[in-house]
């Protein structure tokens, strides 16, 4: 008399509660009710997976230590734990559970020799005494070994749950208007949260690569499981084959059924999406990227249309036909070869639910019961699953779309544009009930210039309550921004030139699409800021610097270091009014320290050494050569002692590694620097 | 639409083509599967598609990334001139490499895969691209004090520079302001 491990249950019940399986044979009401826990148990893991991402994610971190707040790192692993605890599950009820057994089990037992079924039956429960002290962990390596016919559907199915769970996370990082919400709402998401939606972006390729991978893993294991469909043609239950006769071609199977055409649709169009979405290629073709990534819904389309092939069926009516029950009707070849053990492994399933006390076996267990068959078996299909995980997110993705298309549709009015030096063209307009926050940023979309491009621009200017204009500066660099500036240089003759509405020339015109949030945002959130700008990524500093010229006692910035890196001094031109009217505006309300500029030009050969005769502000903190991040960190750490600094960057990848890198070097003063990254592309 | 390089997408889908042709057929092999020559041929395409497409092609605008390590293979794959630099043979390599993996089943997925790549080079000779190699520039010697010609000749003191415009010569002996006399 000994305690085993009762296979049913697997990690959700513990060993000693199966304690009524005390003949290791004979495991029968224990082993059933069991199998209720198992069911929830399955289902629960992708929430428990979920939540624990959320969970650890959110973890606070301590001072000084690198932070690791991404994604990247938690997701994987998860996923990963997901997999294998679905695939554990599955195998577990593989091997005593009814709807794997119509397929698998049955057969071996009703048609293959009595020496292969005692094999496979008897010698499991044998191991499983063998295994009845290790931890019931290991005791599932076990099962695996034995249970070799049904590892392909295990694997298929643990990896469908992973993909599952993952074709619902991969949207939600692209419903920009939520994550825009998210963040603005200050109530709702504390800054920590706020942290976390700058690593949507990388959230979502976390999600994508995953998919990937794993359909990998399910195409794989499918390939294999349409060979058994096809050798494993069970006679006796004839619902429950997928092949429509005994040796049928496996390829008949994946190409000729909805979900196998399906699945394989879905790879080629998962293939496409994967090879275009490289960083190389986003880097040089972002066209490419774009326009294959669109087919994600195809994708989701045809998986809709994939589970719903509804492959896998359970009993209906398990009361008239118990399993393993004695059908008299049958022919006598197939009852001769039944032994006795037979009736005593499949165990007799109630739908009770499971009993709290479970201590004394009941006596029927002690006799060799057989059951008789009133009825034939009648199977019916699971219902698909999978719709319930990717209803929610698509219907979501989908009415975010309408809404920004709803939003878009009203053209904007240009009010005037002007050109810069070094290639950047600044375009004002209005539009009818804009709201955008400093450092937001939006889509414009310009159907004269190009019919389905649209690009991603910082506001420079946000509308007030007494000005409703708001502006972007592009940078002429690709083609389109070229055409554009074409486009609207044509249009007004002069250079600088500000016309009332009225007079307004006939621009092309041009659909505003946002605006979507982005972490600058949150400089004005800390008590202390530095904000380095690279060239053109000065923009979204901008918006913020022109909303301190509005009032700046209002928000929790008490001390702005705005450091701005160029490489030719024409470019500080873009700004440099802005730079000295706050400077003076400061300095007037008697805060001259409240933002500390500096400009610095890192080509030193150049000849010209001020920017202009009236920028005496500008001048004076003009530096040549490149910022020398240490000291300065340092001395930022010095002068805010104990404070928390939020740094932003927005230009070149090095000096971001470079600002990152020193954020996360405790000093001695006890400054914290939180570096908020923001990801493009 | 502006000038998209085709090339460049084909390029990344043939190597992962070829991939999956090298995973397809090691599976099959292993697994001793029916037909497992098919699936050895798999392998050696599998491995012949990755090599020839591992070098980058240059793009016609801007700088390209190259793949780490890739200027071994360049020099290879420049040695047999138009035969790779053309990408209609390259199409229909790839179209012909791709057929007979098609009768397996592990390795009908590395046949479809590299079967598109092959649509999208024959898309991208059809605009006229063509593949350059990336060459590697010659490290250029940082110029180290241009405005020295030539060092001085004359020990210090010196007088400026257009006083010392008279000929070397000249200044050979030293010339005492004072007569010296040897006692």
């Amino acid at each position: 008399m000994y305690v085993h491990v009762c296979l049913g249950c697997g990690p959700y019940v513990m060993w000693t509660m199966c304690a009524a399986c005390i003949e290791v044979h004979v495991c029968t009401i224990a082993r059933g009710q069991c199998r209720h826990l198992c069911n929830t148990g399955t289902r629960h893991t992708p929430y428990v997976c979920v939540c624990l991402l959320f969970v650890s994610s959110s973890l606070p971190k301590s001072g000084g230590e690198r932070d690791k707040s991404s994604w990247g790192s938690y997701s994987p692993c998860l996923f990963l734990c997901l997999f294998v605890a679905r695939f554990c599950s599955e195998s577990l009820n593989a091997t005593c559970n009814q709807r794997f057994r119509g397929m698998f089990c049955m057969q071996k037992a009703l048609s293959a020799p009595s020496s292969l079924h005692h094999k496979v039956f008897l010698a499991l429960p044998q191991c499983m005494a063998l295994l009845e002290n290790l931890p019931a962990l290991l005791s599932w390596a076990a099962v695996l070994l034995f249970a070799s016919d049904v590892r392909g559907l295990c694997i298929s199915r643990a990896s469908a749950s992973v993909l599952n769970l993952n074709c619902c996370l991969v949207l939600l990082p692209m419903c920009r208007v939520l994550l825009a919400f998210l963040r603005g709402s200050q109530k709702v998401a504390s800054r920590k949260t706020r942290r976390l939606l700058d690593k949507s972006k990388t959230f979502h390729v976390t999600c994508g690569v995953t998919i990937c991978i794993f359909s990998v893993v399910h195409v794989a294991a499918h390939l294999v499981n349409a060979l058994n469909f096809s050798e494993n043609y069970s006679e006796d239950f004839l619902a429950l084959n997928v092949a429509n006769y005994r040796g049928e071609d496996p390829r008949k199977l994946l190409f000729a059924t909805v979900p196998g055409l399906t699945g394989v649709i879905m790879v080629l169009v998962l293939f496409l999406m994967c090879t275009a979405s490289t960083y190389a290629i986003r880097v040089s073709n972002y066209d490419i990227f774009w326009y294959t990534h669109n087919l994600f819904f195809v994708f989701y389309v045809l998986l809709l249309m994939h589970v719903s092939g509804g492959v896998l069926k359970y009993q209906s009516n398990l009361e008239e036909h118990p399993p393993g029950c004695f059908n008299p009707n049958k022919t006598l070849r197939e009852n001769t070869t039944v032994p006795k053990a037979f009736e005593e492994l499949f165990p007799d399933y109630t739908t009770e639910p499971f009993p709290e006390d479970l201590s004394v076996p009941e006596p029927f267990v002690q006799n060799n019961f057989v059951r008789i068959c009133s009825k034939e078996p009648k199977f019916q299909s699971h219902f698909p699953e999978t719709w319930f995980w990717i209803s929610g997110p698509l219907c979501l993705y989908c009415v975010e779309r309408l809404y920004r298309y709803i939003r878009s549709n009203k053209p904007v009015t240009i009010t005037s544009v002007i050109s810069h030096p070094s290639n950047v063209l600044e375009v004002r307009m209005m539009k009818v009930n804009f709201k955008a926050r400093p450092g937001q940023y939006v889509i414009l979309h310009c159907p004269r210039v190009s019919a389905l491009e649209s690009h991603p621009f910082t506001l420079t200017m946000c509308p007030t309550d007494t000005k409703a204009t708001f502006g972007v500066h592009l940078k002429v660099v690709g083609d389109w921004t070229e055409r554009f500036r074409d486009l609207l240089l044509l249009h007004s003759s002069q250079d600088k030139e500000i016309l009332p509405i009225f007079q307004q020339r006939h621009y092309p015109k041009l659909y505003v699409d946002g605006p979507f949030g982005s972490p600058f945002e949150e400089s004005l959130n800390y008590e202390v800021s530095l904000c380095v700008a690279g060239g053109i990524g000065v923009t979204p500093f901008a918006s913020i610097l022109n909303t301190l010229l509005d009032g700046w006692k209002c928000y929790k910035l008490r001390r702005l270091y705005f450091i701005w890196v160029c490489r030719d001094i024409e470019s500080f031109r873009w700004f440099a009014d802005l730079l000295c009217m706050l400077h003076n505006k400061l300095w007037q309300e008697n805060r001259p320290d409240y933002i500390n500029i500096q400009l610095y030009l890192s080509q030193t050969d150049g000849i010209q050494k001020i920017i202009g005769e009236k920028y005496q502000a500008l001048n004076s903190r003009l530096l040549i050569g490149r910022p020398r991040w240490k000291l300065l960190f340092d001395e930022i750490a010095k002068c805010n002692r104990r404070k928390t600094i939020g740094v932003f960057c927005c230009g070149p990848n090095k000096i971001s590694k470079i600002l990152h890198k020193l954020s996360n070097v405790s000093n001695s003063y006890g400054t914290r620097f939180e570096y908020n990254k923001e990801s493009f592309s | 639409m502006g000038q998209i390089e085709w090339a460049m997408w084909a390029n990344e889908q043939a190597l992962a083509a070829g991939l999956i042709m090298l995973t397809g057929g090691i599976v099959a092999v292993a697994g001793q599967f029916k037909g497992w020559y098919f699936a050895a041929y798999a392998i050696a395409a599998g491995v012949f598609v990755c090599l020839l497409e591992y070098p980058r092609s240059k793009r016609k605008k801007g700088s390209t990334m190259e793949r780490c390590g890739q200027k071994y293979m360049t020099a290879v794959v420049k040695v047999f001139g138009p035969l790779t630099r053309n990408y209609y043979i390259r199409a229909i390599l790839h179209a012909a490499l791709a057929v007979p993996a098609g009768f397996l089943l592990s390795t009908i997925l590395g046949t479809v895969c590299l079967g598109i790549a092959s649509g999208i080079y024959l898309l991208a000779a059809v605009r006229g691209e063509e593949w350059r190699p990336i060459e590697q520039k010659p490290r250029e010697r940082p110029h180290v004090g241009d405005t020295i010609k030539q060092p001085p000749t004359n020990p210090p003191p010196r007088p400026p520079a257009d006083a010392r415009k008279k000929p070397p010569a000249e200044a050979g002996g030293q010339v005492n302001p004072i007569a010296v006399e040897a006692e």
